[in-house]
C-alpha cells in the first residue's frame, strides 16, 4: 500500500515538474510573443511616424512650391508691367517726341527759306544752328528708338553663311570704299538671327570705315576662328583707336571716345553690337591702341 | 463752301504738321486741291457727308486720303478701319502719314488695309522730299479707279 503511495507520489511529483517545465517553457514563450508584437508596434509606429513625416515633408514641399509659383507669376506680372510701361514709354517717343521736333527743324527751314534776307549771318548761323541741333536730336531719338526696339524684337536663329553676308554688307557699302583695303578671310558658319546679326556687321565695318578715314590708307581685315563650341569674328582696322583706359564706356549707350567734330556719330552703334550679340549669348570686346588701329571681336555658338 | 473736285483729304491734327505738309505739297509745285480736316470725327464726317458735311455731294471721293494716326477722339486707325470697312470708300488709296515708328502700328495698318505707311522724319529737307514724292507718285504715277 505505501509502495504503491510512495509510486503515485513520485508520479505526481514527475507530473508536477513536467507540467512546470511545460509551464515555463510556455512563459518564455508568450514572452517572445508579446517581444514580436512590442517590435512590430514599434516599427508600425516608425512607419506612421515616417509616413507621417514624409506627408509633412511632401506638404512643406507643396508650400514652397506654391510660394514659389506665386512668386514667379508676381514677378512676370511685373516684369511685364514694366515692359508694358516701356512699350508706352517709347510709343510716346516715337509719336509726341518727335513732332515739336519737326516743328523746329521745318519752321527754322521756312525761316531761313523766305526770310534770310531779313537776317544778318549771325542770324543765319542761329538759324543753321537750331536746324542742325533739330536734326541731331531727332537722330537721338531714332537711335534711342532703335535700341529699346531690339531688347523686345524676338531672335530667330538660323544658320548663317557669313562670307555672304559680310560681303553684302561691303558692297553696299562699297561707295565709301575708294581708299580701302580690305582683307576678307574666309569665314567660319555660325548660328544667329540673320537680319540682326547683319547689322552687327553694318555696325562694325562702319565703324572701321568712318574711324580708318583719316588715315593716308584704310586698311580692314575680317576674320574668324574657331574656340571651344564658338565661333569668333573679328573687325581690324588701322584707324584712330582710342585709350583702353576709357574701355567701359565702349560699348555704353549714346557714349563716345570721340568729339563729334572728330568723328560724327550718336554713340548707340556699339550698344547694339553688344545688345544683339549678349541676346544671341555671345560676348563681344575689342583692343585697340590710340592712333594705331581697333579690332573688335565677337563670339556666337558654332553650328 | 463748295466741296467737289477735292483730290487730296489731309487728316492732321497738328497745326504745324499740318502746315509744313501743305508748304511741301505746294512747294513740290502740284496745283491739287487739298482739303485738311483737323480730326479723325471730322474725316467720317466728310467721307459720310455727316455734321458740316451734309450738303456736300457723298458721290464725290477724293482721289488720296493722307491720313495722320495719333489724333483726339477718333483715332487714325478707326479712320482706316471705317474707310476700308465700307464698300464705296475701300478703293480709295489712303497713305498713313505720321511720326510713329512702331512695327504694330505698321502691321496694324497694312491689316486694315493701309495702301502706304510713311513716316515723318524730323528733317525738313527730307520731309519736304517726302511729300514731293508722295504727291508725285499717289497723283501722277499711281492709278487709282475711277
Amino acid at each position: 500500500m505505501r509502495g504503491i503511495v510512495t509510486d503515485i507520489n513520485r508520479e505526481e511529483f514527475r507530473l508536477l515538474k513536467e507540467r512546470r517545465r511545460e509551464n515555463d517553457a510556455s512563459y518564455e514563450n508568450s514572452d517572445w510573443i508579446f517581444l514580436l508584437f512590442l517590435v512590430f508596434i514599434v516599427v508600425i509606429l516608425a512607419l506612421v511616424v515616417i509616413l507621417i513625416k514624409n506627408q509633412n515633408t511632401k506638404n512643406k514641399i507643396a508650400e514652397e512650391l506654391q510660394k514659389s509659383t506665386l512668386l514667379i507669376q508676381k514677378n512676370i506680372k511685373e516684369i511685364s508691367a514694366v515692359n508694358s510701361e516701356l512699350e508706352a514709354f517709347s510709343y510716346s517717343i516715337s509719336h509726341d517726341l518727335r513732332a515739336p521736333l519737326r516743328a523746329i527743324n521745318g519752321y527754322a527751314k521756312i525761316l531761313h527759306e523766305d526770310y534770310a534776307s531779313y537776317l544778318d549771318t549771325d542770324g543765319i548761323s542761329a538759324l543753321n544752328s537750331i536746324h542742325s541741333n533739330s536734326k541731331k536730336m531727332g537722330e537721338l531719338i531714332d537711335a534711342l528708338l532703335a535700341f529699346s526696339k531690339l531688347g523686345r524684337k524676338q531672335v530667330t536663329t538660323s544658320q548663317l553663311n557669313m562670307d555672304a553676308l559680310v560681303k553684302l554688307v561691303k558692297e553696299e557699302t562699297a561707295n565709301k570704299l575708294s581708299k580701302i583695303e580690305f582683307t576678307l578671310h574666309e569665314l567660319l558658319p555660325a548660328k544667329g538671327d540673320q537680319v540682326l546679326i547683319k547689322q552687327v556687321w553694318v555696325n562694325l565695318i562702319s565703324n572701321a570705315i568712318k574711324y580708318s578715314n583719316q588715315k593716308l590708307k584704310s586698311m580692314i581685315e575680317i576674320g574668324s576662328y574657331s574656340k571651344d563650341n564658338l565661333v569668333i569674328y573679328y573687325v581690324k582696322d588701322n584707324g584712330a583707336g582710342f585709350d583702353m583706359q576709357y574701355y567701359d564706356k565702349l560699348f555704353g549707350v549714346f557714349q563716345r571716345l570721340h568729339s563729334q567734330e572728330e568723328f560724327e556719330g550718336t554713340g548707340i552703334g556699339l550698344a547694339i553690337v553688344q545688345k544683339i550679340i549678349q541676346r544671341h549669348n555671345g560676348a563681344v570686346w575689342a583692343e585697340s591702341k590710340l592712333n594705331e588701329g581697333t579690332c573688335f571681336y565677337f563670339s556666337l555658338p558654332a553650328l | 463752301m463748295n466741296y467737289s473736285n477735292i483730290e487730296i483729304l489731309f487728316v492732321e491734327d497738328s497745326i504745324d504738321d499740318a502746315a509744313l505738309t501743305m508748304r511741301g505739297l505746294k512747294k513740290g509745285g502740284f496745283s491739287n486741291t487739298i482739303f485738311h480736316v483737323k480730326d479723325g470725327a471730322e474725316a467720317l464726317d466728310f467721307l459720310y457727308c455727316k455734321g458740316a458735311y451734309t450738303l456736300r455731294n457723298c458721290e464725290d471721293h477724293p482721289k488720296l486720303i493722307l491720313l495722320d494716326l495719333k489724333m483726339p477722339k477718333v483715332s487714325g486707325i478707326e479712320v482706316l478701319e471705317k474707310i476700308k470697312s465700307n464698300m464705296e470708300l475701300k478703293t480709295i488709296p489712303v497713305v498713313i502719314l505720321t511720326s510713329s515708328k512702331e512695327d504694330p502700328d505698321i502691321k496694324r495698318c497694312y491689316e486694315l488695309g493701309a495702301n502706304s505707311y510713311i513716316v515723318k522724319p524730323v528733317e525738313s529737307d527730307n520731309f519736304f522730299q517726302i511729300i514731293k514724292d508722295l504727291n508725285f507718285y499717289w497723283m501722277i504715277s499711281n492709278q487709282s479707279p475711277k
